[in-house]
Parts: C-alpha cells; structure tokens; sequence
C-alpha cells in the first residue's frame, strides 16, 4: 500500500516542482494565475460576489471520485470549497446567491452581525406550520435567487456555509473561507496591539505566508443518497474521509491549480522560511476552520504554533495584556475557527563543518529514508541517498508533518497516510537555489 | 476502491484478496513449526551506528527497544478479546517499546526482549538546556533499536521515535519517517536533544503512525526546567530537590521556570492516556486489517491499565539474569504494564499531575473533592508574553484534554487525619467500564492522602509512591 501511496507522491511532487517560482501576488481564483501556495483570495473592489451552486465530483486518494455541491464564483465551474472571499474591514460585502440545484440553498454567516437578505434582517426561515425551514432565507431550487449583504466590521477569519438543511448541505460542500482584512494593516491579522510592560506585538505576518485550511470530512454513504435522490439519516453519519481544503493526503500538498485536481484548486502546503531577526522576521499566519461534527487536534511538528485569534476576535485582554497562547496541538471545534502564527527557527545552527551533529547517523543501508528527505540532517545541504530512492527533495529544505492527531482520521476508507495530513515546507535561508 | 500494490512485503490486504482468513491464520499458526516465528538471527549492526555511551551525568542517555508484545486487559468483548492467540494469563497483543539501557552491553540480552514490549512504553525525562559547563551535561541521547515484531514476521515495519511538541525540531530526529528517516529492523538510530522548552510532552512511533500508536508505542516525556537548578528571583537556595537542594523545605521540581515559585511541587504522577479497540489488536495479531473509520475503542486506559489495575503497584524493574521485566508484585499479568497511576501524597504536599493524551479522541478528567491548578499546556507554561506577561492558570476540576495534548495541574493536599481517598477519572462515563463486566473501569485511579503523621518517602521516579 505505501509503495503506491509513494508513486502517487512521486506524481505530484514532480509536477509540483515544475511549476513557476512562488508568487506573492493575490489574484482572483482561476487556476493558471494561481500562486502555488497560500492563500488564494477571491476578491473584488466593490466586494461584491456572485456564488452559484454547481454540482460535480471531486477526487480523492483511494481513487473513488463522490459527488458533490459548490460554490462557486459568477459562472465558474464547480469548485470545492467555496472560494476564499477576501475583503476589507468596512466593507460593505454584497453576496449574490444563484442557485441551480434541485434544493433550496441558504448561506448563513457565522461571526457577522447584521445580515441582510434581499434588504431585510435575515432571519430563521419557518413553514406556515412553524417548522423551522432554513437558518437563513434561501434561494429556491432550480434558479431562485437571494442577495446577503453586511458589513464585514471586524478583521478576522470566517465560515460561510449552508444554512438549508446544513447537516446534508455542508457535508456535500456548500461552505468556504471568508477573510476580513484590517483596513489599515493588509499585513497584520488584526488591528489590536499587545502589550506587555514595555513590549508590544502585533499580529503582523510575513506577506507571502499566508495560508487557509479548512477542515472536513465526508461520509459518501450521505452523497450517494444525494446523488441518487435517497433519504438520509444524520444519525447514521460516518464520515469516511477527511479533507483540508477540499483535498485528502498526498493531494494536499499539490499546488494550488494542480491540472490533476480541476475540482479542487486549495492546497494545504506551509511553505515557509525560516526566523530571521532581520532578512525573515515575521511569521507565518495559518488560518484554521473547521466545518467537521467533531473536535480536530491538529498537530503541526516542529514548533508549537501561537494561537492569536478564536472565531475571529483576537485574543487580548480588556487592558491590552495578552490572551494569546502556544499549542502543540490546537484542538479545533466543529465550526470553528483560529488563526495561529507559525514559525521555525534554526536553534542550534548545525552545520556538517563548523558545528555538526552530536550523534553519528547510520549508513545508507541501515535506515529506511523519506521521500521529503534531502539525505543530509542540515537545512540546506543534500546528501547521498540510496540508489533508487525516490528523492522530491531540491534544495536542502526542511518537511515537517501537519496532521490530526485523532490518527483514526489520517486515512481514506482504507487507506492509511491519508486524509487530514498536510506538510510544512521550510525552505534554507534566501538566498537559495529552492525550486 | 482498486489498488497497486509494489510490495516490499506480503501486504495484509494481498492475504485478504487470498481469502486467507482467520481460519487460514490459524491454521498458519497450527502448521507453521513454532521455531519460524522465534526471532532468526539478527544482524549485527554495523560499527558506526555505535554511538558513544554518554557518560557526562546519569540520565543523559537511554536505549530503548522497538517490539511486539502481550498484556492483560480486563473484560470480554468475543471473539476478539481475550485474544485466542495470547499467551495464558494475557489478553491483548501490542506494540511497544522497552528500556533496555541496563542490559544493552549484553546484545543476545537485549534482542530476547523481542515479543516483550510494555504498554504504555517507559517515560523518559531530561533537564533543560543549561549553557555553562559547571551545571553539568544535559544533551540527551536517545538510542533505538528495531527488534523486529515476532507475530507478525510477515511485516518489516521500521519504527521511529517522535518526540511529540519539541520545539523547533529538526528531521532527522523528529521521527517523522517521510520527512527523515526510519529504523529498520535489527538496526538502530541514536537520536538526540537539546532540550531548551521545559514542560509535558510525549513520544510514539510515527512510522505507520494509525497502526502503530493505536497498538501501544506510546510514552511520556518531560523537560524538567533550570529552575530547579538555578531557583528563581536570583536566589539559589530556592532551588529545588531535583536540582540538589538538600534543604527540608526545598520542593522536589518546578514544572515550569516560572520566576516565583508558582509550579512547585513535592510528588509527581504522569498519566498517559490511551485506548484500546479490541478489534483492531485482534486483526494485528490475525494478520488482518481494521477499517480505521470505524474506529470504536472498548478499553480506555491510563498508562496502558484499566481500572481497578490502575492502581495496583508499579513494576519496572529489569531482571539482570534475563533482561526482562519483574511483575509487580502479586499482580503477574501486569508484567509488561509496569507504570501504576495511584497516586500518593501527604496533606499538605503539592502535587503535580500530568496528563498526556495519546488516545484518539478527547477526554476530561475529574478530581473529586478539591480544586486542581491547570499550569501548563502542551508543555508551555499557562503566561502571557512578554516581560509583564499575565497569569492565565485556572483552577477546575474537570481538565480537558484533546488527542495529542498535554495539560499540568498541580493539587494540595488536603488536611487528613486519616488515609483519605479520593477519585481521578474520565468524566466521559461511557468510558469508565470494562468491557463486558459489570462495575467500575476504563481510565479511572485513586488519589490517596495519607497524615502528616504517615510520612511518604520521597519519590525517586515520577509515580513512585512511596509507601
């Protein structure tokens, strides 16, 4: 089994390192212009957004394809997740909803007070018997139309899914990232600064390492009802894969746009460079949502992460002290979001010369070696591998794993590696000759 | 669902393709002449994987062995548990790891341990980082070597040693085997750390992690801080007892450098938390495969015991003759579960727990009677940052714990005049039986008071209780 999962890796790792030099422009989603990693905004200058629900099917890695439903973008074709909308704090934020599924469709936006539908307070939705229909008004099937609209007043990272029969619909796909810059500060999470006696922090990141993982999971018992018109019991929900951002592992770490996943343009790789007081002193921002039934703890190796914000509101005091914290594993609740900072720093700065490791490392032939291994314990220096070993590694750099520590879930209906797995990329410090 | 298989090993699904089934394997087990599943003769590994003995300090290197093994559970949940494979006496069939530093210059010695692993595996702890040469050496070396699984010949799984939460890790010691390397069987690695970020972590394989952390190749690990070297506000005879203050007053550590003395404590207990689906241990040891989102664990654990074995008293020792483990006492099948969780104090004494969950799925643990002081999380100190950072330690009485987290609280002692017992336990009640049997189980343990009068005697190890 872990032969094939590593020709897959092979696959897209290959291409991954085909593709262009990383870019730090944020572009509207369409595939081609996409930067390889991190965050892929969709935005717009008057922030306003036509979603449509398309349906189709997307990929994963046991090589069953399940049907879905989308949002997505004006006439885009089917996507999952939904795009991530990203505007500025103030903003008036305008949301066509389009729907063209055989379902009504709401869109409920959980963190935004103030919601308007078609110009009035959107509000829970109940039949002429007084049975709740929909959280919010909906957009009929087979056309209908609603338009939301609110004003995105706080900086922070946001949800917006279905509010129709949510268990089913969100579970089939219909939610995506909403990001809600502050308007002075593109670079900073949030506007408020900590203080700690004579020190103070802000929530300043380093611009290219941005990234948005959404957590989820899918039980295909549930889409095939869908698909074939079938009732569905929620009580019988059992998810039997677990995807960030619409992909489960090795497809997490392909680029975003990745040819090979039409459907599914988010990757989920952290690809970062290390601390530096003065060429890299900024971390990275990793927004984290979850729209699962149950808690995720999601553990990043390699350093702890700070977890700066919960649900959008920044973590800080009345006073301005801190409220911000440092997790090893950040154990995420259904509906949930927290935005984390993250970065590395080379500690000990070994070096195979001037400072080596303490300890000898054993010949090729008495270890296994990893696909992400460079051959070399140094950040930046590669070393000899076996002969036939399948090496993805260009430049020396550093992988660590990202993965849900609930490890039942870290595979794809019997396939192990899988599932709510991502990687961290660090890369040796610039100047480098990374691909 | 079709997949290729470039094998490197007759996979467990191919045998299933075969229809070679429970009963093919145990018709396996009755034909195939018990000599084959003895381990074969191992290879010597080569000279330069030898890594020097660390001599600087006790307590600065540890070997440990990477293996498969039986233990004991409680209840019935047919037909997978007791398991119909397991030796008489033992239930369940694991994974593990065992310290073998006291034997490793005995190499036969060491590779008998094969089929012998302990669950959970030995916790191991290691000073902070100290930058001058006086204070002595605290680099630590963590020697590991593959035996190999007896059970399952069939499978040449290489195992690795993650330590779980160090910061700023790099990959060749991070035990991420895709990210590094692995330890084949018969070979070892020697990893190494400095550690610089004192508090609770943990420690599994990560190699085929689902697999093997479910099967038991789980352990604690603490970094215990400078100051309980150095003491705190600049005065040194606040060091602490860990630290070589002999003074009557001195706590026994600090879990964190917390600057004032607010961590102190005079016992420590560590439990880690896991569980056991019996399913999933039965298809190991019948060369099958559990579907993983099935998951539905029966046994929940601490320190790999159920409820009332929890409590029953510590093992650990190693045989000299045969570099095994000696049962504890009165209680043989607990053999190869060595690490009891009562946990003892005196009235008055502060005690540090600490939990470590490396189960899959969350849990809340409840101290009845008096207050618990949550410290830490997932090895970092409960503060704000910065120079006027602001205290964020609570107290409860129900600590809640995910999956792959860690939690320190600290508890006083109430005043008794006679050995008073209170209850450490799962709040998630469905967790707290044995499967199949009537009365109290799962991940449950007892705090046990004693007098001032009844003095303990003071703690070597951390769940020593001193009786």
């Amino acid at each position: 089994m872990r032969s094939s999962r590593l020709s897959r890796i092979v696959l897209l790792l290959s291409l991954l390192l085909l593709v262009v030099p990383r870019s730090n422009g944020i572009v509207t989603a369409g595939h081609e212009d996409m930067p390889p990693h991190g965050i892929v905004c969709t935005e717009n200058p008057t922030a306003t957004f036509t979603l449509t629900t398309q349906e189709g099917t997307i990929s994963l890695p046991d090589g069953n394809r399940v049907y879905m439903w989308g949002f997505s973008e004006g006439g885009d074709p089917f996507q999952h997740p939904g795009p991530t909308l990203c505007v500025t704090e103030g903003d008036t934020v305008t949301i066509v909803l389009n729907n063209t599924l055989s379902h009504d469709v709401s869109i409920i936006f959980p963190g935004q007070e103030g919601v308007l539908a078609d110009g009035v307070p959107s509000e829970p939705v109940f039949d002429v018997g007084g049975n709740l229909t929909s959280f919010a008004p909906v957009a009929a099937a087979n056309g209908g139309a609603v338009t939301y609209s609110f004003v995105a007043a706080k900086p922070g990272t946001y949800l917006y899914e279905s509010g129709t029969e949510p268990g089913i619909q969100v579970n089939m796909g219909l939610f995506g990232a909403l990001v809600v810059r502050p308007a002075a500060h593109p670079n900073w999470a949030y506007n408020e600064i900590v203080a700690s006696g004579a020190v103070t922090y802000t929530t300043e990141f380093a611009p290219d390492e941005e990234f948005v993982l959404i957590f989820s999971e899918i039980d295909p018992v549930l889409h095939m009802a869908v698909e074939q018109g079938l009732p569905y019991d929620m009580n019988n929900f059992t998810p039997r894969y677990w995807n960030i951002n619409g992909r489960s592992f090795p497809d997490t770490i392909a680029p975003n746009g990745a040819e090979w996943l039409p459907e599914q343009p988010y990757g989920s790789l952290i690809h970062i460079n290390p601390y530096d007081v003065d060429t890299h002193p900024y971390p990275a921002l990793i927004r984290i949502l979850s729209v699962g039934s149950e808690s995720f703890p999601h553990h990043p190796h390699g350093n702890h992460s700070r977890i700066i914000a919960r649900d959008g509101s920044v973590l800080i005091d009345t006073d301005q002290s801190d409220l911000s914290y440092e997790r090893f594993t950040v154990n995420l609740g259904p509906g949930q979001t927290v935005d984390e900072m993250f970065a590395w720093t080379d500690v000990e700065n070994w070096h195979p010369i001037d400072n080596p490791i303490p300890v000898v490392i054993p010949q090729l032939q008495n270890l296994t070696f990893g696909t992400f291994y460079s051959g070399s314990p140094y950040l930046g220096q590669t070393d000899l591998l076996p002969v036939g070993h399948q090496a993805l590694n260009s430049c020396g750099e550093y992988y660590h794993i990202a993965h849900n520590h609930a490890l039942q879930q870290i595979t794809a209906w019997g396939v192990v590696l899988s599932g709510h797995i991502t990687f961290t990329r660090i890369d040796p410090p610039l100047p480098n000759n990374c691909q | 669902m079709s997949k290729e298989y470039l094998t490197r090993e007759i996979s467990r699904r191919q045998l299933l393709k075969l229809g070679v089934g429970l009963v093919g394997v145990t018709a396996v087990s009755a034909v195939v002449p018990k000599a084959l599943l003895k381990p074969y003769k191992v290879v010597e590994a080569s000279p330069d994987v030898q890594p020097a003995r660390q001599t600087a300090g006790a307590g600065t290197y540890r070997h440990y062995a990477a293996t498969d093994g039986w233990v004991y559970l409680p209840g019935q949940n047919l037909p997978y548990h007791p398991d119909n494979l397991a030796p008489d006496g033992l239930t369940t069939y694991i994974f593990g790891f065992r310290n073998v530093t006291s034997i490793e210059d005995d190499h036969d010695k060491v590779f008998q341990q094969k089929m012998k692993a302990q669950l959970t595996s030995p916790m191991f702890w290691l000073d902070e980082w100290r930058d001058t040469a006086s204070q002595g050496e605290t680099d630590f070396t963590l020697r590991l070597t593959n035996l190999g699984l007896q059970m399952r010949p069939d499978l040449i799984d290489a195992h690795t040693l993650h330590f779980h939460g160090f910061r700023n890790a790099i990959p060749i010691f991070d035990g991420e085997p895709h990210s590094s390397v692995g330890v084949p069987i018969s070979r070892d690695l020697t990893y190494f750390y400095r550690a610089r970020d004192p508090g609770t972590y943990m420690f599994h394989c990560h190699f085929e992690e689902t697999e093997h952390v479910h099967m038991g190749m789980v352990g604690g690990v603490f970094v215990r801080p400078k100051q309980n070297y150095l003491g705190f506000g600049g005065d040194p005879t606040s060091a602490a007892r860990l630290g070589g203050n002999t003074a009557p007053g001195a706590p026994m550590g600090y879990a964190y450098n917390d600057g004032d003395g607010s961590t102190a404590y005079d016992r420590e207990f560590a439990f880690v938390v896991s569980e056991v689906w019996t399913l999933a241990h039965w298809c190991d040891s019948h060369v099958q495969l559990p579907e993983w989102s099935d998951y539905n664990p029966d046994i929940y654990m601490m320190n790999g015991r159920a409820y009332p074995d929890t409590i029953a008293p510590n093992g650990g020792a190693i045989d000299s003759a045969t570099g095994d483990l000696i049962p504890p006492a009165g209680r043989p099948e607990l053999q190869y579960q060595p690490i009891s969780s009562l946990v003892t104090c005196n009235s008055g004494d502060r005690v540090l727990l600490r939990f470590i969950n490396l189960g899959y799925v969350e849990q809340s643990f409840r101290l009845t009677g008096i207050k618990m002081r949550v410290v830490g999380h997932d090895a970092t100190l409960l503060r704000g940052r910065g120079p006027a950072g602001n205290d964020q330690n609570y107290f409860t009485d129900t600590v809640h714990v995910g999956a792959g987290q860690s939690v320190d609280a600290i508890f006083v002692a109430p005043e008794v005049d006679t050995m008073t017992r209170l209850l450490l336990f799962s709040r998630n009640f469905s967790h707290l039986s044995n499967p199949g049997i009537a009365g109290h189980g799962g991940p449950m343990t007892e705090v046990h008071i004693y007098p001032t009068s009844q003095p303990l005697g003071p703690q070597n190890e951390p769940n020593e209780w001193g009786l």
